[in-house]
């Protein structure tokens, strides 16, 4: 497990708000879910400090919470690469020509990766990131203007 | 400042009254996708908006991704005329009368009539506000339904016939006849998971009309007797996730969930769960796992979630199409229909509504909807546990029982059906959740001999038998289908160790 980075300006608002938040829920098992979901809405991602304060708060050994974390595809269990976006490459993304996008603009990989299938097909190809953000019917000209625009959502 | 601010700011000012059209800014995630706010901004609709005298409605995608995005002009006094328009493709001149006169057959998205009853009639025409849905019906066959005793329902549910929409197709009725045998405490689960490659019908229902699936939740609740519903929707259906529960917000504030509303005094707690990624967890089972906070992984069967669901008591677990469907059973002539997520090489992408009783075939869906014929060397259906539809087959009709959730991708002639195929095997490799050895071995291995540059069919055939006997649920089951399916359909894609 990793720890929040606690130098940023911000870090302990943010894990302040996510214990006021994470007391919001009652302290049954079947709230795991919904506690992840808070520490990424809060941290961005699952620090070593939010599985302890899950565990500690919903009364779950601590290797149990991880190991479900670990099982979510969705959950980060690292600090996001900020300003990043991923390029879908599901079946009807990769038909669009995802792949030749992704080769043409030559963006490097950790700010351009790919990621599964983000379920907007009838506009493929689409890209998201980490917020959740998705853009669709992309060009080559579209994904350039992305780093340079501010549309992060 | 929203678009909405903007216009209530614009309206006040002008005191604009008596609207002679509605114009609806199609902002779902499909809109959102395509910019819709800011080509609005740009192209400057919301003025000209004002300036015809047209209201603005702020809605969700029609279904007609194909357009996004677009806005769709309707006259208030008009006969369902609308017309949308892709800013894109379009000079910038947009003139509402024009918009409202011009009937175009591309923009009827419910393909085959019915749009006034169907799941979609709402679809693209609601604001988000309770009262509009209600005032297009919302909640009217509820109100109708509660005034029966609970087992006319579960007969008349027995009696349509209707089967569940994720894929499986298991009789609805006796799904809830089978939970309501049982002795409550009672359960029930949406799956709204959604989580197939190629499927997004369930992601535009709840953006679109979420109060269908409440009016379908609640008819349910009543019938089997449940009091605790759960909805567990796909962590990254944002928007969908945001509507259903304003919705669910409103039905609560205004008394449709509680005893105000529905019979015998009942209260119904419906409980919004968003999911956290994974194909596996669109398996009825898994959702149980998660939503009790155990890790997400299948449960043997039997015992079935009727008899022993969560917490170990009786539960029905329906997709939210299946649901939805049940507010349609109550008409005088219910049109089966069924959602399909339209995608690849066709002129017009999107959500739409078919018919649910075979009686179109292949062609006639693949013609309406804008595919060039000659161009589509076939069809995928539904994704990594899909099968594919060779283009000589297009004069047989839909069967619902090959349609599974309703993912249609169609390919072009530049899609090498192989590369299809490993894609799929790949994708199931990396979605299998490790729980049973069948699975968790064999799709490793599948698409390590779907790699090869000369396959060797005998083996890939033993290890998908192995796979669909041995799995402990229905990825690991069905992975090795849209294989199966590609080497009978494309038998020359491989050069194949013979058997």
């Amino acid at each position: 497990m990793i720890p929040f980075d606690v130098t940023s300006d911000d870090a302990g608002d943010r894990l302040a708000n996510f214990e006021k938040q994470l007391l919001t829920l009652p302290a049954l098992k079947s709230y795991l879910l919904p506690a992840f979901h808070i520490a990424q809405e809060c941290l961005d991602w699952l620090p070593r400090e939010s599985i302890l304060g899950i565990a500690n708060h919903l009364r779950i050994p601590l290797s149990e919470v991880y190991a479900t974390a670990t099982a979510y595809s969705e959950l980060r269990l690292e600090k996001p690469e900020y300003g990043a976006w991923y390029m879908c490459t599901g079946v009807a993304c990769e038909a669009a020509g995802a792949q030749r996008i992704m080769d043409a603009v030559e963006i490097a990989p950790e700010r351009f990766g790919r990621t599964d299938c983000q379920f907007l097909c009838s506009l493929a190809p689409v890209c998201t990131n980490h917020h959740g953000k998705i853009l669709g019917r992309l060009t080559e000209n579209r994904v350039r203007a992305i780093f340079v625009e501010d549309v992060g959502g | 400042m929203t678009i909405k601010q903007t216009l209530l700011k614009t309206i006040l000012d002008k005191s604009s009254k008596n609207p002679v059209a509605k114009l609806f800014i199609h902002r779902g995630t499909c809109g959102e996708a395509t910019d819709i706010v800011s080509i609005c901004e740009k192209l400057g609709i919301i003025e000209l908006a004002v300036s015809l005298n047209a209201e603005i409605v702020e809605t969700s995608c029609d279904g007609r991704c194909w357009a996004a995005p677009s806005v769709t002009a309707q006259k208030i006094d008009g006969v369902g005329a609308s017309y949308s328009r892709r800013f894109d493709r379009i000079d910038l001149d947009i003139n509402i009368e024009e918009l409202t006169e011009v009937l175009d057959l591309a923009t009827v998205h419910n393909v085959f009539d019915d749009g006034a009853t169907g799941l979609t009639s709402r679809f693209g025409q609601l604001d988000g506000t309770l009262l509009a849905a209600v005032e297009l019906g919302a909640y009217a066959v509820a109100e109708k339904v509660f005034r029966q005793d609970q087992k006319n329902i579960l007969s008349k549910i027995e009696e349509s016939k209707l089967s569940g929409r994720g894929g499986a197709h298991f009789p609805t009725g006796l799904k809830w006849k089978l939970a309501a045998q049982n002795e409550g405490p009672r359960y029930l689960v949406v799956n709204a998971e959604e989580g197939e490659p190629g499927v997004f019908k369930d992601r535009h229902l709840l953006e679109a009309d979420p109060h269908r699936l409440i009016e379908g939740i609640l008819i349910c609740c009543y019938a089997v007797g449940v009091e605790k519903a759960f909805v567990y929707i796909n962590g990254q259906a944002h928007k969908a996730i945001e509507s259903f529960s304003a919705a669910l917000e409103q039905a609560r504030i205004s008394g449709i969930t509680g005893p105000e509303f529905l019979p015998e005094k009942m209260a119904i707690d419906i409980e919004v769960r968003a999911g956290a990624g994974g194909y596996v967890c669109g398996e009825e089972s898994v959702i149980l796992n998660s939503i009790e906070g155990e890790r997400p992984v299948p449960r043997f069967k039997p015992p079935f979630a009727t008899n022993e669901g969560l917490w170990g008591m009786p539960t029905v677990i329906n997709n939210v199409e299946t649901l939805a469907a049940v507010t349609t059973l109550w008409q005088d002539f219910p049109p089966p229909t069924k959602l399909v997520s339209l995608s690849g090489n066709v002129a017009r992408p999107g959500v739409y509504e078919v018919p649910a009783d075979e009686t179109l075939s292949w062609n006639g869906f693949l013609l309406s909807v804008g595919a060039k014929l000659e161009t589509v060397p076939a069809i995928l259906l539904g994704g990594p546990s899909g099968i594919f539809v060779h283009r000589e087959k297009f004069e047989e009709r839909i069967e619902m029982k090959n349609i599974g959730a309703g993912g249609i991708f169609v390919l072009s002639p530049n899609t090498s059906v192989r590369e299809i195929t490993n894609s799929l095997a790949s994708y199931n490799e990396r979605e299998s959740c490790g729980e049973c050895t069948p699975c968790r071995e064999g799709t490793i291995r599948l698409t390590e001999l779907l790699k090869q540059e000369t396959v060797d069919l005998k083996k890939v055939e033993e290890l998908i038998e192995v796979m669909e006997e041995a799995s402990l649920c229905m990825l690991g089951g069905m992975a090795g289908r849209p294989v199966k399916s590609a080497i009978e359909n494309f038998p020359t894609t491989w050069s194949w160790v013979e058997r």
